[in-house]
């Protein structure tokens, strides 16, 4: 059980006077390119998941190295193509028992997932280990208010088996952490505090307070339960921690780029039956880029869309499930097409971040994002070839201008590697069992 | 990749080789078998529909290990309910429960909780105090009066009094101590006392101590078995029957030791059946178990379906929790949810159901025109148009979730590499109804196994379409809707599945087991069988009135036994 520390942000507010913490701007070096202290600048990681995979002779891009060539699907990255790096031909190795569940737990952590023994009753599956998101979130999300944020874009990723198809990100085997998919609400849970009210309101201290004595109740209880148990409490109680911190942190200090939002409006509500993913992505990329400025957070992960699940490309003009479409050989256009709109999406969370300027570069300079999927193509839920897309610059550690590389049944496992070395998480291996790596992916770092 | 071989209509053969397919040398194909009540150790590879074992032929009871278990979202804010009022419970805002093995329940006992899910029990238990105190403090929930806004001796007391009903058992001196503080820091901030009582209250909604069914038992004698607590036995016979902490009376009679005996906790059982929470909880079984969340959010092409709309999916769920409650109301024969010629419909319903005497407002009880063939949940248009596609049905699907939901026998994943088109490159090859199409599954070995299981079910339900409404034919092409269900006949439609169903050995046995699932928070174990089958003979015994098995369950050895965790 231990506390969340947090270096710049945090302040206890019922301990007496306003603190004036220092802005990252007020920190930056001369040049703009370090924090004064000679830290370098923060480094961000997102990973960015759709469901059921792309249509592969439509997506892989044509030439290697940098002068690669966009297939169609791609197509809206071409403006970012400076940034952005395509491994193609690495395989998921861990070993590809239930279609889907094997992609979306091995390319977003690197382990095998886990069968529930379910007798009688319905299969499930869980994550092998924690999302790779959360292993950064572990080794540099401590700095900041929110150790990650997890963010959804459709509503449709259903709990029908287990954990592993529902939610992208999961701090451990026994951890799923489901995403905000509500952008009035994350926009409350993240900016409120631009209003916060008077120094004498006591309600901040005194939930803070309630908060000390939930974990004295928790302690309490903790003695009394199994080992199994005990491990789900601390992670209550080490959320509780965070929860405490953030309510006492101070509102983010107004910068040039992290300046008050006007209020969010966009719900994530159906129209007549249609996700409105379109303006939900809008308003959520540009959330998560204020929250990278403002330093509230340096980790997240985003689900676009389910493994399976029930989305309708309703903006396409389309009627069908998208997975559904997946196994019909004469849909694989709308496929496509499904998988272009995704891209699109990504690109303008892409360009969001380029467009926020820190010191003298931009956010994306700063950042690692990772793009990818729980088949490498739905018509076969083959895991060979995956789709990986890199962006950002990642400080400097990221291959810039980006790459293609082609290569020839390597493990998709040394990509997340390479990605989690670019933001600074010094770890020696990623994934476990079949999945595990300890190479990074060679080409991908700079 | 697989190609389609040459076209077959689906061969009655295949399912008559079922038993085989499911007994053994399938295993990977179909996930193992499951284990069932009648399964002695030494049985050999039967038909799915082989009639129960005795119950005297199972294995001697033994108990499973304790686990901690989160409360779900409707028994949050049930508890809240009871404890602060309506006014209280509305402002509660939590988000969805994690299920795993297909029940929330089980997701809440072996999974840590979600930080959206802490972030929300904190923000909740806070609008809920606030809300509950919106007007005052509500007479006689503290019980003395405050000498002063601060007063500490008056805050302790509320917060033994208040405590004890929230956390279901005395309140130790520590954690009086721990929230006569936080009331006091509270009372003083604002110079008043009902603000002290305010924040206790938001903040043992969020203590874990409210938040886990934190079960530790007690030595029971025989070696290595625990008997729940009787404060233990009294939450969980009440957080089981109706989502909220035991009443006074509950508590009074589980110290007084009246949960000792079988019949003792089926007298406080049916009383707590009695109560409105009770009317949540088995509707909170019924939405989860019919997988009724599938018509939240659920996409019909508006082009094919232009009635289709939220608001009527929105009814569908209506009228199967309607129909459902009825059966529990009149304390009818519950193995009527199967084939009940009869249900409750508002007028949207009854026009998708072809219903000529359309209600002139509300829900009201109608039977089926017989010429479509419908009848019970499996006739329901929630289940139909949840188990379908934006524009197609899926037999598949359906017979899915026969298989999983009503015969807890569940299907396993397809192989690795199969080409998961080959069903539609079967339609590009001529084969034109579902049917046909269907029949490619039968032919590739690898399918078979699990598909054979499935899609015979689904096609005897062809003659409903995406949304549920009747259809002669799709789109001109003839519908055969003659299917086969195991060994045990024939059927076409949802009404003669039912019947077949009603006669399914299983059928009971896996609701039986559903709802102990949702009981306990956890998948039986083998060693509970016995118990679990003595409820199911007992359920048989009333005359299978729902209410019956929930009281038989509760009073059940695998309800009050428990043995130490396990050591991995």
């Amino acid at each position: 059980m231990r506390r969340t520390s947090l270096s710049r942000r945090t302040f206890l507010r019922g301990a007496g006077a306003l603190l004036a913490l220092p802005t990252l701007e007020a920190m930056l070096d001369g040049k703009g390119e370090a924090l004064a202290s000679g830290e370098p600048l923060p480094r961000r990681l997102v990973v960015f998941f759709f469901g059921n995979g792309v249509v592969l002779d439509r997506y892989l891009p044509s030439g290697t190295g940098p002068g690669w060539v966009p297939g169609e699907a791609l197509q809206p990255l071409l403006p970012l193509k400076d940034y952005v790096s395509v491994v193609s031909g690495y395989d998921l190795k861990t070993p590809d028992l239930r279609a889907h569940h094997n992609g979306a737990c091995g390319i977003l952590s690197g382990y095998p997932f886990i069968s529930l023994p379910a007798g009688s009753a319905n299969f499930s599956s869980r994550f092998g280990g924690p999302s790779i998101d959360q292993v950064a979130a572990g080794r540099i999300g401590g700095a900041t208010p929110y150790r990650s944020l997890q963010l959804g874009i459709s509503k449709r990723a259903g709990p029908w088996e287990g954990p592993t198809l529902q939610y992208a990100s999961h701090a451990g085997s026994d951890a799923p952490l489901p995403p905000t998919v509500d952008p009035v609400k994350l926009f409350t849970q993240l900016f409120s505090g631009f209003n916060a009210g008077s120094t004498t309101d006591p309600r901040a201290a005194l939930r803070a307070s309630v908060l000390d004595a939930v974990r004295e109740d928790a302690v309490r209880l903790r003695a009394r339960l199994g080992s199994a148990d005990r491990v789900r409490l601390d992670a209550h109680l080490a959320q509780v921690s965070e929860l405490r911190a953030q309510l006492l942190a101070l509102p983010p200090v107004v910068t040039s780029a992290c300046a008050p939002p006007a209020a969010v409006t966009t719900r994530n509500v159906d129209a007549g039956g249609k996700e409105p993913l379109t303006a939900v992505s809008r308003a959520m990329f540009q959330l998560l880029t204020l929250a990278f400025a403002c330093d509230l957070t340096r980790v997240a992960s985003i689900q676009f869309t389910g493994p399976v699940g029930d989305q309708v490309f309703s903006e396409l003009g389309q009627v069908d499930n998208q997975h559904e479409l997946t196994h019909d050989p004469a849909r694989q256009g709308d496929v496509h097409d499904t998988v272009v709109f995704t891209f699109s999406r990504f690109a303008e969370l892409l360009a969001q971040l380029r467009g926020a300027v820190e010191g003298t570069g931009n956010l994306l300079d700063q950042s690692a994002v990772l793009c990818t999927t729980d088949v490498s193509e739905g018509l076969y839920h083959s895991c060979t070839d995956y789709p990986l897309v890199v962006a950002g610059r990642a400080g400097g550690a990221l291959t810039y201008p980006g790459v293609h590389l082609r290569g020839n049944g390597q493990n998709t496992s040394d990509v997340l590697l390479a990605v989690l070395r670019a933001v600074g998480v010094d770890v020696p291996s990623v994934g476990g069992g079949a999945g595990l790596s300890s190479t990074p992916c060679p080409g991908l770092l700079a | 990749m697989l190609r389609a071989g040459p076209m077959q209509t689906l061969p009655r053969t295949v399912l008559a080789v079922l038993p085989l397919l499911l007994g053994g040398g399938c295993q990977g194909l179909i996930g193992e078998l499951p284990p069932v009540a009648q399964q002695a150790p030494d049985r050999r590879p039967e038909d799915p529909a082989a009639p129960l074992l005795p119950v005297e032929s199972l294995p001697a009871f033994s108990p499973a290990p304790l686990r901690a278990r989160q409360l779900l979202r409707w028994q949050y804010e049930e508890s809240v309910r009871v404890l602060l009022g309506d006014a209280a419970a509305a402002a509660v805002v939590l988000p969805a429960d994690v299920p795993l093995n297909g029940f929330a329940a089980v997701g809440a006992s072996q999974l840590a909780p979600t930080p959206v899910a802490v972030r929300a029990w904190e923000l909740s238990a806070h609008a809920a105090a606030e809300a509950a105190f919106a007007g005052g403090l509500p007479p006689g929930l503290v019980p003395c009066s405050p000498a002063a806004a601060d007063d500490a001796a008056c805050l302790g007391a509320f917060a033994r009094s208040f405590g004890r009903r929230a956390f279901r058992r005395p309140v130790t001196d520590e954690e009086v101590s721990t929230w006569t503080a936080v009331g006091r820091a509270a009372a003083q901030a604002y110079g008043r006392f009902d603000r002290g009582v305010q924040f206790v209250v938001a903040g043992m909604l969020q203590s874990p101590a409210f938040l886990y069914l934190a079960e530790v038992g007690e030595p029971d004698g025989d070696a290595g078995r625990l008997r729940l607590t009787r404060y233990e036995l009294a939450a969980r016979l009440s957080y089981f029957l109706a989502g909220i902490p035991p009443p006074e009376g509950l508590m009074a009679a589980a110290e007084a030791g009246a949960l000792d005996t079988a019949d003792g906790l089926r007298a406080e059982a049916r009383r707590l059946l009695a109560l409105p929470s009770a009317a949540r909880a088995r509707a909170a079984f019924f939405d989860e178990w019919l997988e009724l969340g599938r018509l939240d959010g659920l996409s019909k092409d508006p082009g094919t379906y232009p009635l289709y709309s939220p608001a009527l999916a929105s009814a569908m769920r209506q009228e199967t929790q309607a129909f459902l409650g009825d059966l529990v109301a009149r304390g009818a024969d519950f193995r009527d949810f199967l084939d009940a010629p009869d249900t409750f419909v508002n007028a949207d319903l009854a026009r998708l159901y072809g219903i000529a005497d359309v209600p002139a407002s509300g829900f009201q009880k109608r039977t089926y025109p017989a010429s479509t063939l419908r009848g019970g949940v499996l006739g329901h248009a929630a289940l139909m148009a949840g188990l379908a596609h934006p524009r197609l049905t899926s037999p598949t699907r359906r017979g899915r979730f026969v298989r999983e939901r009503l015969l807890c026998q569940p299907v396993g994943a397809a192989p690795p590499g199969v080409n998961a088109g080959m069903f539609s490159a079967a339609s590009e090859a001529g084969h034109v109804t579902l049917r046909e199409r269907l029949a490619v599954h039968l032919e590739e070995p690898s399918c078979a196994g699990c598909h054979v299981l499935m899609d015979g079910i689904g096609l005897g339900l062809e003659n409903y379409d995406a949304v549920g409404a009747f259809r002669p034919d799709d789109e001109g092409l003839p519908i055969d809707a003659v299917s086969t269900l195991d060994s045990l006949g024939t059927f076409a439609g949802s009404r003669q599945l039912g019947t077949l169903l009603r006669n399914h050995p299983r059928t009971l046995d896996c609701l039986v087991r559903n709802l102990f699932r949702v009981a306990v928070g956890r998948v039986e174990t083998d060693g509970e069988a016995r118990p679990l089958r003595a409820a199911l003979d007992r359920f048989a015994a009333s005359g299978h009135r729902l209410d019956e098995v929930l009281v038989e369950l509760a009073a059940s050895d695998a309800f009050r036994f428990a043995t130490k965790e396990e050591t991995p």
